[in-house]
């Protein structure tokens, strides 16, 4: 019973972290349509922010992530305004190429800059634990569940409250009608992306925290993200919450009962069901 | 520019030499998921490559000849490995290869060398597969991987306590199923009870459901045949699950600098094994001895070397010393000769059995104070194992 409860617990936390890392796919993907193939990539570039900023000057991984989504807001800004832009009229095909090589480079110039050495994020307190009635905590595994739901839910906010996010969500419901309330769809779109990658920063951040940082764990990363955003759907950001922690409790489940080969088939037979039960996902609208 | 025009001139200035050269081809990992590992191959290559012209080159009879090396990158693609052999054969038309990381690719680009009849060594791939095919023109330098687990094992019936229960977790690739195999048998005649024996997915990230269930079965030693970045992200996970086994062993990882250099202070208590250790012992025709091999390489590449990095070197040692052999560059005499290899070197004594493979014994060791200790070989404890590890909080 302790076992199953325990392997619950770290279904969930390991869900919170997917969660996260899904957002900024699924932002990206709803309101510009486009299928981020380079969120992976920017995981690793805030993995490695965050790590820079720890071992080279010393600041606290958690006070870092702002930091590392600041510099991955900017450069998600940039490679939208710059790239993306250009071809966002374009068929889905071409974004997803264009996606596709950025993630090329930014792995290969990672292991130019960085060498394919295998970097964690390791502060005294990673590692530590809380104790509960026989069950183990893992204290950065919950902060960063609670860094996910406050951005959830803040993201959530964002989008329903302020007059910036009514124009993302307008944007991506009737362009033609936003522009005509002057909602400026470059800037909104840059704006977005940006947020996306901001996110995927974060995310980052909090994954070499807990795991290890090399620049190849981006692709791993994109998949997963990609299953957490169609099985939560695209509609709100507490969609991609619930698939995260589907997904995580799930893969866990199946690593204790069927065997940890399993975890895979289990994801993405998820996917394939949620696809034909529930095209629009777990809390999305069916069609 | 400058530099480059150079570059440049030199080479073509010494094009007329390359009609002498003897050339060594090889697909290696430079860049993607298995570059760290990789790497080591490309390093040991040039690093023994030089060292070996620096000192006159190959003697084919009466005639001294410089070797040249031509290495592609294989971008940690199996399938585009097996396309650079043929490539390296058939159009760069080097004379011998040397072999990529990873058994998995080594199963696979061998049966280039196999069909083409050109010798390769190898110093990267360890499975039993590899050897159980028959072939007559592969030849590795990583003994056995169903052998790795054995001096651990044997030290753990020396143990007191002796562990009572063990869990054999390993990864679904060619050497880490080698792995498994060999230690299933060899756990079971020591006496051992193995009560988890689990496959999880390569490239796995997640092992809290394994780790709990060693939690909850209260499993005394845990052994695991994996990637670094599984291995790194088990450690990680361990500790913050706060599992603590009286003893782990991996068969990655625990030699590698970068690998405990990731982990800091995480890291000791960690076992693993190696064939090699850069002592003052193992003397070298080219070298001198392990322990001025490791100060140089460190010296050149900015990292310490491992048994991987050896290997490789031990890889081109055996070439040369079979073409001197063979006095010639003739394939198939010099496959001959290969068989019939004998000679010390940085990495050991390097001889082949009649499959081609090497055969050395593990040293089992771990890492204490940040450092590698050895702990026992050929029967006997070199030095005391940090054993049974305690809990985390009081690392």
């Amino acid at each position: 019973m302790v076992l199953l409860l325990q392997v619950l617990v770290s279904g969930v936390l390991l869900g919170g972290l997917y969660a996260l890392m899904a957002l900024g796919l699924a932002l990206v993907w709803g309101v510009l349509n486009i299928v981020n193939l380079s969120h992976g990539a920017l995981i690793m570039l805030g993995a490695y922010a965050t790590w820079f900023l720890y071992t080279g000057a010393h600041i606290d991984p958690f006070a870092a992530l702002p930091i590392a989504a600041a510099s991955l807001f900017a450069l998600g800004y940039i490679i939208q305004r710059g790239i993306l832009n250009l071809v966002i009229r374009g068929p889905m095909f071409n974004t997803l190429l264009i996606t596709f090589g950025i993630e090329v480079i930014l792995t290969y110039l990672a292991q130019l800059w960085f060498s394919a050495d295998f970097r964690t994020i390791n502060p005294s307190y990673a590692g530590s634990n809380h104790a509960l009635g026989g069950l183990t905590v893992p204290y950065v595994q919950a902060l960063a569940f609670a860094i996910d739901s406050v951005l959830t839910t803040a993201m959530w906010m964002f989008l329903l409250r302020t007059r910036t996010g009514r124009g993302i969500r307008a944007a991506s419901q009737n362009l033609v009608a936003a522009r005509l309330y002057g909602v400026d769809p470059k800037r909104i779109y840059a704006l977005t992306f940006g947020l996306g990658a901001a996110l995927a920063g974060v995310a980052g951040g909090l994954y070499g925290t807990v795991s290890q940082i090399n620049p190849y764990i981006g692709g791993p990363l994109t998949a997963k993200s990609f299953v957490i955003a169609i099985i939560g759907g695209l509609d709100n950001p507490l969609g991609v919450i619930a698939g995260g922690l589907f997904l995580g409790v799930v893969e866990s489940l199946t690593a204790l009962y069927v065997g940890p080969t399993y975890r895979d088939v289990a994801s993405f037979g998820m996917l394939v069901l949620i696809l034909i039960a529930r095209p629009g996902g777990l809390l999305g609208r069916t069609a | 520019m400058h530099r480059f025009l150079v570059l440049l001139a030199s080479v073509l200035l010494a094009a007329p030499a390359w009609a002498q050269t003897v050339t060594f081809g090889a697909s290696v990992q430079v860049t993607g998921p298995v570059a760290n590992t990789g790497r080591y191959y490309k390093d040991a290559y040039e690093f023994a490559v030089d060292k070996i012209n620096a000192a006159g080159g190959v003697k084919i009879g009466t005639e001294q000849r410089k070797i040249a090396l031509k290495i592609l990158d294989n971008q940690s693609d199996v399938n585009l490995s097996v396309r650079q052999y043929v490539q390296l054969l058939a159009q760069d038309k080097v004379n011998f290869l040397l072999g990529p990381f990873a058994s998995n690719f080594v199963l696979a680009d061998s049966s280039i060398a196999e069909k083409s009849r050109v010798p390769m060594v190898q110093g990267g791939g360890a499975s039993d597969q590899i050897y159980s095919r028959g072939y007559r023109y592969i030849f590795g330098t990583l003994p056995a991987a169903s052998d790795y687990f054995g001096s651990t094992i044997e030290a753990m019936t020396k143990l007191t306590p002796r562990p009572q229960t063990v869990a054999l977790l390993y990864a679904d690739d060619a050497f880490d199923v080698s792995v498994a195999k060999g230690t299933r048998g060899a756990l079971e005649r020591a006496g051992l009870k193995t009560v988890i024996d689990a496959r999880y997915s390569t490239n796995a990230s997640d092992f809290s459901a394994l780790l709990s269930r060693i939690k909850s079965g209260k499993i005394d030693a845990v052994l695991v045949a994996g990637h670094e970045t599984e291995v790194l992200n088990f450690i990680r996970q361990a500790k913050s699950l706060d599992v603590s086994p009286k003893l782990y062993s991996f068969t990655v990882g625990v030699p590698s600098a970068d690998f405990r250099q990731a982990l800091g202070a995480d890291a000791n208590g960690a076992s693993g094994m190696s064939a090699w250790l850069p002592t003052a012992a193992l003397k070298d025709r080219w070298f001198g001895d392990a322990e001025a091999f490791a100060r140089a390489w460190k010296a050149k590449f900015g990292y310490e070397p491992d048994y991987h990095a050896a290997s490789g070197v031990a890889t081109v040692e055996a070439l040369v010393n079979a073409i001197e052999a063979a006095g010639s560059i003739d394939a198939q005499k010099v496959r001959d000769t290969l068989a019939k290899s004998s000679f010390d070197s940085v990495y050991g004594h390097v001889a082949f059995n009649d499959k081609g493979q090497i055969s050395m014994p593990q040293t089992m060791i771990q890492i204490q104070n940040d450092k590698v200790v050895p702990i026992f070989a050929a029967g006997r404890f070199i030095n005391k194992l940090d054993y049974p590890l305690g809990p985390w909080g009081d690392r």
